[in-house]
């Protein structure tokens, strides 16, 4: 016993003499957070000084709040983002428990059906709607030939699209986060349950759902904060009355007149966000961004007050569970017990089947012989892909965006890798806060942190470079490679390291030998992770990029607003084959980080 | 301690099934009989409850006892109604229960992992399944004292279960499926988290519950001892069949086969020629020419059979005697109270011995020669 808790000590207490300082795993942070203070702190900063370099500090938040347009556009944002959060929860805390009560094959498709869509770019799904509901999509053809409609409308382009749309694309986001807090229950609670008399309803309402409350929380909360950041999805499927608050910061962003009112667009919208995740963190602890484990002490106290039952004191919320609650549980208990069952299944497929169909619908269409969106295509042939393949535009936009995916998932994980070491071998006071740091770029709105980036590239001169893409790119990179990192070395076992240093090895001997190989399949996920962010990445580039350097996503975008031909499905299809591969590549890294995070 | 809780049993509101017998008897009973017939579980070409018959009588303990996979959880299981059968039926008092869902069972149960509700504290814990089944809230408030008092849990009414110990939650599991007085109560291998001397402790314990509450109890282990010392009658089962079932003494003395006498207790296994048969005794031969006679209720009178010695059955000695063989001691291992010496017959077999630790004995040295017997009533043959 004594030998096994001392092996930890001597690391920790080593760093006396300078030499054994600056061996200290903990400067392995300092690259990433220097990184990570010029091109994102920065930058956030200065978009604060701006906002406030008004006659009066307040000139501008005071148009912000004065004008109807926008006023009214943040309460719509608002709506529309509660909305998208509570529909996700609904549909997706069904889905992820027929993920937790399915085995083998089935568990295996519906997980995948879940992971799939979440690492498919925004832009591709947004238009796979479009695709589904457009005047000569499946929809409409199928609502007129079973006579509900008697001729083609437009589905498009009201609220209505704008929910479903964003709701489908938050909903992987909502499933996997509330997941993995479902995951983590002991299957004979429910058991247990059942053996104590409670019907699969009762089960439901007084274990599984204050247990997993915390991953409810984390979930509608992510979900939420992504949604008050949406601008592709509402710009694509949203009508003129459909304005959400990112899509006024592009918008006048195109008119250089606005400075300084500009960047006050952008802090509100960064305050809002980061006041949800304060309030959020200081419930769920600030874990919940990256997933991590909530301390259970707090997770325990939050829920005790739900369960009412026992307390001595015959409180009215007593008296109402005596009069109301109980009663009402029992009697769902009479309901036959598939009834549960098929709830979940219902709800799950039809999660699943809203996902999965819109793909499969655009990966058909691109091998359409029409010259023009419809839907089941006419005939077969392959001439959308000699076209993507023969256009110069298209290849060019093609390399142009591999080029500059490869830099920024080179500079990623070469300063993600640093820091995950650091992080978890390291030994630094205010780790938590480091890793808040390191993280944080998940939650800021894409839209604001473009629009302070604009300011320092116009500053440097990068606007338009492939290297200030790729570093951008990158800071939205390097939490997913941080994340999967730490979770990979978190798995090795420190006493494999301390083995081979007593047996000779030098520190980066070890990191050779030993560390990195043990990490490798994760090394290889972030990685490819890395590669998909900056190849998907749309907003950042919208802001950095010119004329000159068009990205895939960028040509995308600008053909999904004028022409929406099947070579944009042929596009669509290679990414889905791209993401469908690294993730068949990295499904082994993928199942133990989960079981490590 | 409380006044027994079988005499509670009238006054509950819920359609607790009282006792049939008046309570004038020391123990009422107020548990279920229970019937499997034919029982079968599949999973694809896998019978992992293969055409199992078993009578369980009402406020009956027992066991199934048995290693993994060999189907005592997924019997178990079935009785629960988690899983539902492939064929054959469970009767409870008579009645089938296949399409009674878990919940309308009645019945308590005891989990290997605790499974208490980690958002509630012990005592709402305690009071789920009376809230669950009704009761209003001054009996379910005084039913759950008395049954706390019962399982020595007073002190810790308003804890949560992480805050205690693993033998205190497991008490707090028992008292969950006890608190209705169920007819039965199916405990899955609730002791094997827990270290030796807790788990001696609670075995003891839930004996005693068993005499008070009177309820039929299916208990679930892969441990001998445990089946042993807690049960009224033993079930061993193997590849989905139950092997035996008896009292726990007639499966140790009598074991059916080789896999019961091997699982059950230790055991030395000896092959043996028949050479004679009178009446009841047999006349045996090893391979070392080792003749000695054994008591067979079988009939058979001729080839070879298996014989059972159990290691505390076999006397030893340091001078040949007219009935002894010689054996050269391989180990010896002094245990405390007993010495376990493992020897080397002539012929090559194996023998383990088991004795008390005497003044008079010294443990032998490896190398040694001892001479060992065993009288006729201390085999068994096996067919």
């Amino acid at each position: 016993m004594t030998t096994i808790s001392l092996s930890d000590e001597p690391r920790h207490q080593a760093s006396s003499s300078l030499a054994m300082k600056l061996k200290n795993p903990a400067l392995l942070l300092l690259p990433a957070v220097a990184f990570l203070s010029f091109i994102y702190l920065l930058p956030l900063l200065d978009l604060i000084r701006i906002s406030i370099s008004g006659p009066s500090w307040l000139t501008y938040f005071q148009r912000v709040f004065a004008v109807p347009l926008y006023w009214e556009s943040l309460v719509r944002t608002m709506q529309i983002s509660v909305t998208v959060a509570f529909l996700c929860l609904l549909f997706g805390y069904p889905t992820a428990l027929l993920i937790h009560r399915t085995r083998g094959i089935t568990h295996a498709l519906i997980a995948t059906a879940i992971v799939l869509p979440y690492f498919i770019a925004i832009l591709i799904r947004t238009y796979a709607w479009m695709v589904l509901l457009g005047r000569n999509g499946p929809v409409n053809k199928f609502l007129v030939s079973i006579g509900i409609l008697s001729e083609p409308v437009q589905l498009l382009f009201h609220r209505g699209t704008v929910l479903l749309g964003m709701t489908a694309v938050l909903l992987p986001l909502m499933v996997l986060t509330i997941y993995s807090s479902v995951s983590r229950l002991d299957p004979a609670l429910t058991r247990a349950g059942l053996a104590s008399g409670a019907g699969p309803l009762a089960i439901f309402w007084r274990v599984l759902l204050p247990l997993t409350l915390p991953g409810i929380g984390a979930g509608f909360l992510l979900v939420f904060v992504a949604a008050i950041g949406f601008f592709i999805t509402p710009t694509l499927l949203g009508g003129p009355g459909d304005q959400m608050f990112a899509m006024h910061i592009t918008q006048q962003a195109d008119s250089v007149t606005s400075e300084g009112f500009l960047q006050a667009l952008g802090v509100v919208l960064l305050l809002i966000t980061l006041a949800v995740v304060a309030v959020a963190g200081r419930f769920l602890g600030l874990e919940f961004i990256w997933g991590g484990r909530k301390l259970t002490e707090t997770a325990v106290t939050h829920v005790a007050p739900v369960a009412v039952s026992g307390t001595p004191s015959r409180s009215f919320g007593s008296k109402f569970a005596d009069m109301i609650g109980w009663p009402l549980l029992r009697l769902f208990g009479m309901l036959p017990a598939s009834c549960g069952t098929w709830t979940v299944r219902l709800m799950g497929g039809l999660v699943v089947a809203v996902l999965i169909l819109p793909i499969i619908v655009v990966m058909i269409i691109s091998f359409s012989s029409a010259s023009y969106l419809t839907f089941p295509p006419p005939g077969f042939s392959l001439r959308w892909y000699e076209q993507f393949f023969s256009d110069s535009n298209w290849m060019r936009a093609f390399w142009t965006s591999a080029l500059i995916a490869t830099v920024s998932a080179i500079i990623a994980v070469g300063l993600g890798t640093c820091a995950a070491l650091g992080i978890v071998r390291g030994n630094v006071r205010g780790k938590s806060a480091i890793m808040l740091l390191l993280v944080s770029p998940i939650i800021v709105p894409p839209v604001v942190l473009g629009l302070s980036l604009y300011t320092l590239f116009l500053k440097f001169d990068l606007v338009g470079s492939v290297f200030g893409l790729a570093a951008a790119h990158a800071i939205g990179g390097l939490p997913i490679v941080v994340v999967i990192l730490s979770a990979a070395l978190q798995g090795v076992d420190s006493r494999l390291e301390q083995a081979a240093s007593v047996h000779g090895a030098s520190s980066l001997t070890v990191l050779r030998l030993v560390t990195l190989p043990a990490i490798a399949p994760g090394l290889a996920a972030a990685t490819f992770f890395a590669f998909l962010h900056s190849f998907d990445e749309l907003v950042l580039t919208l802001f950095l990029s010119s004329a000159q350097l068009k990205t895939l996503p960028l040509m995308l975008w600008g053909d999904i607003n004028y022409r929406l031909n099947p070579v944009l499905a042929v596009v669509s299809t290679l990414e889905v084959l791209l993401v469908v591969g690294g993730l068949f590549l990295a499904r082994p890294v993928l199942a133990t980080s989960q079981k490590a995070t | 301690m409380a006044e027994p809780l079988a005499l509670r049993v009238g006054d509950s509101a819920a359609g607790v099934p009282a006792s049939q017998s008046g309570g004038a008897s020391e123990r009422q009973v107020i548990g279920s009989r229970i019937a499997v017939r034919d029982a079968e579980k599949r999973y694809g070409q896998f019978h992992a409850v293969n055409r199992i018959n078993l009578d369980i009588e009402p406020g009956e303990f027992i066991t199934l006892l048995g290693p993994s996979g060999s189907g005592k959880t997924t019997l178990l299981n079935l009785l629960a109604g988690f899983q539902s059968l492939d064929g054959g039926e469970i009767l409870v008092d008579g009645r089938p229960v296949h399409n009674v869902p878990t919940h309308k069972r009645g019945f308590g149960m005891v989990f290997q992992s605790y499974a208490l509700f980690p958002n509630m504290t012990v005592t709402q814990n305690v009071a789920f399944p009376l809230r669950m089944a009704g009761v209003d809230r001054a009996t379910t408030e005084r039913r759950v004292a008395e049954t706390l008092e019962i399982m020595r849990l007073s002190d810790h009414a308003n804890k949560s279960p992480s805050e205690m110990s693993g033998g205190q939650q497991q008490r707090v599991a028992i008292a969950r499926a006890i608190v209705m007085r169920p007819k039965v109560v199916l405990m899955d291998e609730p002791l094997s988290a827990l270290d030796r001397r807790l788990r001696e402790s609670i075995q003891i314990e839930i004996r005693d519950l068993h005499q008070t509450i009177g309820s039929t109890i299916l208990f679930v282990t892969h441990d001998q001892g445990e089946a042993l010392t807690m049960s009224d009658r033993i079930a061993v089962l193997d590849a989905g069949r139950i092997v035996q079932i008896g009292r726990p003494l007639d499966i140790y003395r009598h074991p059916s086969n080789r896999f019961v006498a091997s699982f059950v207790g230790e055991s030395n296994l000896i092959e043996a020629e028949i050479m004679q048969k009178r009446g009841t005794t047999v006349t045996l031969k090893n391979r070392a020419g080792y003749v000695f006679d054994a008591e067979s209720r079988d009939a058979i009178d001729v080839g070879r059979v298996t014989v059972l010695v159990r290691p505390e059955r076999i006397a030893i000695a340091n001078e040949p005697t007219a009935s002894s063989t010689p054996v050269i001691v391989t180990s010896a291992i002094f245990l405390g109270e007993i010495l376990r010496i493992e020897a080397q017959m002539e012929g090559g077999d194996t023998l383990l011995i088991r004795c008390t630790d005497t003044a008079r004995r010294p443990l032998p040295d490896i190398g040694d020669r001892l001479h060992v017997s065993w009288g006729p009533e201390d085999c068994w043959v096996l067919t």
